[in-house]
C-alpha cells in the first residue's frame, strides 16, 4: 500500500511541479519578472525531487526487486525538493535566512558531513517542513491584502504539504503506524490544491519564448 | 501609507496609460503619463526610452513634444503581463 501511495505521490509532485515551473518559465520570459524566475526555480527543483525518487522506486520495482528502495536516493530526492521549497520562501523575502557571520556559513555545512543518510532525511525534512510552513503562512497573509481567493488553495496546499512533510518526518518514530500513508495521502492533496489556482491561468495567445520587439 | 510598486508594475502602469487612456490620438505626453503612472521626470524617461528601444512604445513627434503611444508589442506584453500579475497574486507574489 506505501509502495503504491509513494509512486503516486512522487508521479503526481512531478507533474505538478513540472506544470507549475513551465507556467512560471513562460511568465519569466514573457516579461522578465524575477519573481516568476525564482517560481520557475522552484518548482523544477520540486519536480526534479520528486522524479528522482519516483525513478528510484521504478527501478527498485522493475529492476532491483530488493523490496525497498534505496536510502541515499530518497535522501537526494528530498534535498532537491527542500531546495525548491526554500526558493518558495525565498520568493517570499526571507532575507536573513543564512547566518551573516562568515565562521558560522562554515560551520553550518560541517554537520552534514557528520551524519548519515537517514539522518540527513530527517534534517531535510524538518528544514522543509519550516520552509512550507512559511511559505503558506505568508501566502495566506497575502490573501488578506488582496483577495484572491487562489491564495487561499495555494496557500492551504502548501500547509498540507508541510502537515505531510511533518507527519513523515515523525513516523520514524512510529513506523509501523499509518503515520507515513497519511502522511503521502495529505501531501498528494496539498499538491492537487497547489495546481487548481494555477491550472485557471489562460495562457491563450501567450507567445513562448519570444522576446517582444 | 503609500503602496510600494515594483519596477515591472510601473512598467505596466505606464503601458495600460498608453493603451486605455489616452489624451488624444497621438498618444500621451510625458507630462501626463508622470501624472497618470505617478512617477518623477527622470524615471519616467529612462522607463519611456528602454521601453521605446524595446518596441513596446512607439514615440511621435507632434508639433515639437514627444507623444507616445502603445504598439503591438506592447499590447501583447501587457496582456501578458495581467495574465502572469494573477498567477503571481496565486503564490502570494508580486511581479
Amino acid at each position: 500500500m506505501d509502495f503504491l501511495l509513494e509512486n503516486i505521490l512522487n508521479l503526481v509532485g512531478f507533474l505538478v511541479g513540472l506544470a507549475i515551473g513551465i507556467m512560471s518559465y513562460i511568465g519569466f520570459r514573457n516579461t522578465g519578472s524575477p519573481t516568476l524566475f525564482r517560481l520557475t526555480i522552484a518548482f523544477s527543483s520540486i519536480s526534479l525531487g520528486f522524479f528522482v525518487i519516483w525513478t528510484g522506486y521504478v527501478v527498485e520495482d522493475f529492476v532491483t526487486k530488493s523490496g525497498s528502495v534505496e536510502r541515499s536516493i530518497q535522501t537526494v530526492g528530498i534535498a532537491i525538493q527542500m531546495v525548491g521549497y526554500f526558493f518558495i520562501a525565498f520568493s517570499h523575502s526571507i532575507k536573513s535566512f543564512f547566518p551573516k557571520s562568515s565562521y558560522f556559513r562554515s560551520v553550518i555545512i560541517l554537520p552534514l558531513f557528520l551524519v548519515s543518510s537517514v539522518q540527513l532525511e530527517h534534517i531535510f525534512r524538518s528544514v522543509s517542513f519550516i520552509l512550507l510552513a512559511y511559505g503558506a503562512i505568508e501566502t495566506m497573509l497575502s490573501y488578506f491584502e488582496n483577495r484572491n481567493k487562489g491564495a487561499i488553495s495555494v496557500s492551504a496546499g502548501l500547509g498540507l504539504l508541510a502537515l505531510g512533510e511533518f507527519l513523515g518526518w515523525y513516523s520514524f518514530v512510529f513506523p509501523e503506524s499509518v503515520l507515513y500513508s497519511a502522511s503521502m495521502i495529505i501531501k498528494i492533496g496539498g499538491l492537487i490544491l497547489l495546481f487548481i489556482p494555477v491550472s485557471k491561468v489562460p495562457l491563450t495567445k501567450m507567445k513562448f519564448d519570444e522576446d517582444p520587439k | 501609507m503609500a503602496e510600494y510598486r515594483t519596477h515591472m508594475k510601473i512598467i505596466g502602469d505606464i503601458l495600460a496609460t498608453t493603451r486605455d487612456d489616452l489624451q488624444d490620438e497621438d498618444g500621451a505626453s510625458v507630462t501626463y503619463l508622470i501624472r497618470k503612472a505617478n512617477i518623477s521626470h527622470s524615471r519616467i524617461s529612462t522607463i519611456l526610452k528602454t521601453l521605446v528601444t524595446q518596441g513596446l512604445l512607439e514615440k511621435t513627434d507632434n508639433r515639437g513634444s514627444n507623444r507616445y503611444k502603445i504598439s503591438g508589442s506592447g499590447r501583447e506584453f501587457l496582456q501578458a503581463y495581467y495574465t502572469f500579475t494573477n498567477f503571481a497574486d496565486n503564490f502570494g507574489l508580486v511581479i
